[in-house]
């Protein structure tokens, strides 16, 4: 019996022919272009690079377009080294075209620019280490994300981590309560074991205060049981902060959510000055 | 081909478009690069971390053959980029041709190359070049950011080496007529560099300094 294999349709850019595709749905992406107009567009292109700061005149100015950055990037050597993977190509693609544009592209283009942004780059720096000039191409790439991120076109998944942290201030939704009982019930359930193993929470004036990454007190509980254990062994006096900000997982940072990505930072640090830490120990 | 030979167009190449060529040369050079600093300095998150240091490091690091990795991973490439840039930069400078007319024009002289050497260099030129104007061709992610600007300031520092070797062995055409143009083309190539990519001569050492001074702060080595 002959199985018909679906043969899927491949997309293959309007501006750059060479630039082929899986189809890759994501309503992210293909919900919110809908709400897009090439005012909007525009506005936001240009509100995003203004004068042309210094950074990106001093990439387009001086990009010789060599393409030893592709070398460096683990897309394009991953992918067989299709040329359109190469970080250049990823500039050429997006900010250049949209600077020679002026702004004047539309929602597909976004749409295509989203998709190059944050799903094909994941903002490594691997480039800006071969690039002969040192160029900073992640900036470019980064400024794209902030266009597409003002514009509301982010992939579902990342969109979804700013929301956390936008609403709760961390990744996993966790309220207040959540943060003190998880610290709590772990100090119970470890302290069974040892003579005087302490969670602290709120200490003053101590050696290090810890600050984990959202998953770890929600999804991977044995983080928090583990650090507590090493912290006992070591003899290190240390603390969690008891209110936000805790996490220090900044995904607003990824998306380019300026305004979020400050309170966070803001908060780790005002928790630091207020119990007078000396060191922030921060998971990853 | 008249015109081309003749004196009355040497005089004016020798004369008056040296002084614009090199007027527009280094003011234009100077005014870009203030420019650019001014720019950088509005950018208040810049300046503050770079470090002498760090340039230093990452200069040296860059601009000798195979230390940096990257240099390492394309030989070939490595090789033609340094022959390139070196032969292009001293050639100029140090030609007994040149000096010469320095010296009729201000009484000064400094060391010259000799001959041979000169023209072998000058080859290497050419030769790098042509390898250059391949690989936008042939090499495929090259290839996709290539545009009509990059053959352009190829050819711009391409010209005056191909016609200060023929006007040199007095191949192809007249010698005053290849003289001219060689001329001709060295001073459009002078004026080109504030305005094109070819600024990237000067870019470099500020890019440079930038992102060695961003790896110093990262704690990484140059790679």
């Amino acid at each position: 019996m002959a199985v018909k294999e679906a043969v899927k349709k491949k997309i293959v850019s309007r501006e750059f022919p060479e630039y082929i595709r899986d189809p890759n749905p994501d309503i992210g992406l293909d919900e919110t272009i809908k709400r897009l107009t090439p005012e909007k567009i525009e506005k936001a292109i240009k509100a995003v690079l203004g004068g042309r700061s210094a950074r990106i005149k001093a990439v387009l100015d001086t990009c010789i377009h060599c393409g030893l950055c592709a070398e460096a990037c683990q897309w394009y050597l991953s992918n067989d080294k299709d040329p359109t993977y190469a970080p250049v190509a990823k500039m050429r693609m997006t900010i250049w075209e949209m600077i020679k544009r002026e702004g004047k592209v539309d929602a597909e283009f976004i749409k295509q620019c989203a998709r190059i942004v944050f799903t094909e780059c994941n903002i490594c720096h691997r480039c800006s280490m071969y690039c002969p000039y040192g160029l900073d191409i992640t900036f470019m790439i980064g400024m794209v994300r902030r266009i597409c991120f003002l514009l509301g076109v982010i992939p579902q998944r990342q969109m979804d981590q700013d929301q956390a942290h936008i609403v709760s201030l961390n990744q996993v939704w966790y309220s207040p309560n959540d943060w003190l009982d998880t610290n709590q019930w772990q100090e119970e359930e470890i302290g069974a074991g040892f003579k005087d193993l302490r969670i602290p929470i709120d200490k003053e004036g101590v050696e290090a205060m810890w600050l984990p990454l959202g998953a770890e007190p929600k999804t991977g509980i044995y983080h928090i049981e583990r650090t507590a254990k090493i912290m006992y062994a070591a003899g290190v006096d240390w603390t969690v902060p008891g209110k936000d900000v805790w996490d220090s997982s900044n995904m607003p940072m990824f998306v380019r959510d300026f305004e979020t990505m400050q309170r966070i930072v803001r908060g780790l640090y005002e928790n630091a000055a207020r119990l007078r830490v000396k060191k922030m120990v921060l998971t990853e | 081909m008249e015109f081309l030979s003749s004196t009355a167009l040497y005089n004016i190449l020798r004369g008056p478009l040296v002084w614009i060529a090199f007027i527009v040369f280094i003011g234009g050079s100077i005014y870009r690069v203030k420019s650019f600093i001014n720019l950088v300095k509005e950018d208040k998150t810049i300046l503050p971390f770079i470090s002498l240091k760090a340039t230093l490091r990452s200069l040296l690091h860059w601009l000798v053959p195979f230390a940096s990795r990257r240099w390492r991973l394309k030989p070939v490439f490595t090789i033609m980029t340094f022959l390139f840039h070196i032969c292009l930069v001293f050639t100029p400078i140090f030609l007994l041709s040149h000096n010469i007319l320095w010296y009729e024009s201000w009484g000064i002289t400094w060391w010259t190359l000799p001959e041979n050497t000169a023209d072998i260099m000058t080859l290497i030129v050419i030769f790098t070049s042509i390898f250059f104007f391949l690989r936008r061709i042939f090499a495929k992610e090259v290839k996709f950011v290539t545009f009509s600007s990059d053959y352009i300031i190829l050819a711009i520092s391409f010209l005056p080496f191909l016609s200060g070797f023929l006007a040199y062995h007095q191949w192809l055409l007249p010698h005053k007529a290849m003289l001219n143009l060689h001329i001709l083309f060295g001073e459009i190539m002078l004026i080109a560099i504030p305005f094109t990519r070819l600024f990237h001569m000067i870019y470099f050492f500020l890019t440079r300094s930038f992102m060695g001074s961003q790896f110093a702060l990262w704690h990484s080595k140059e790679w």
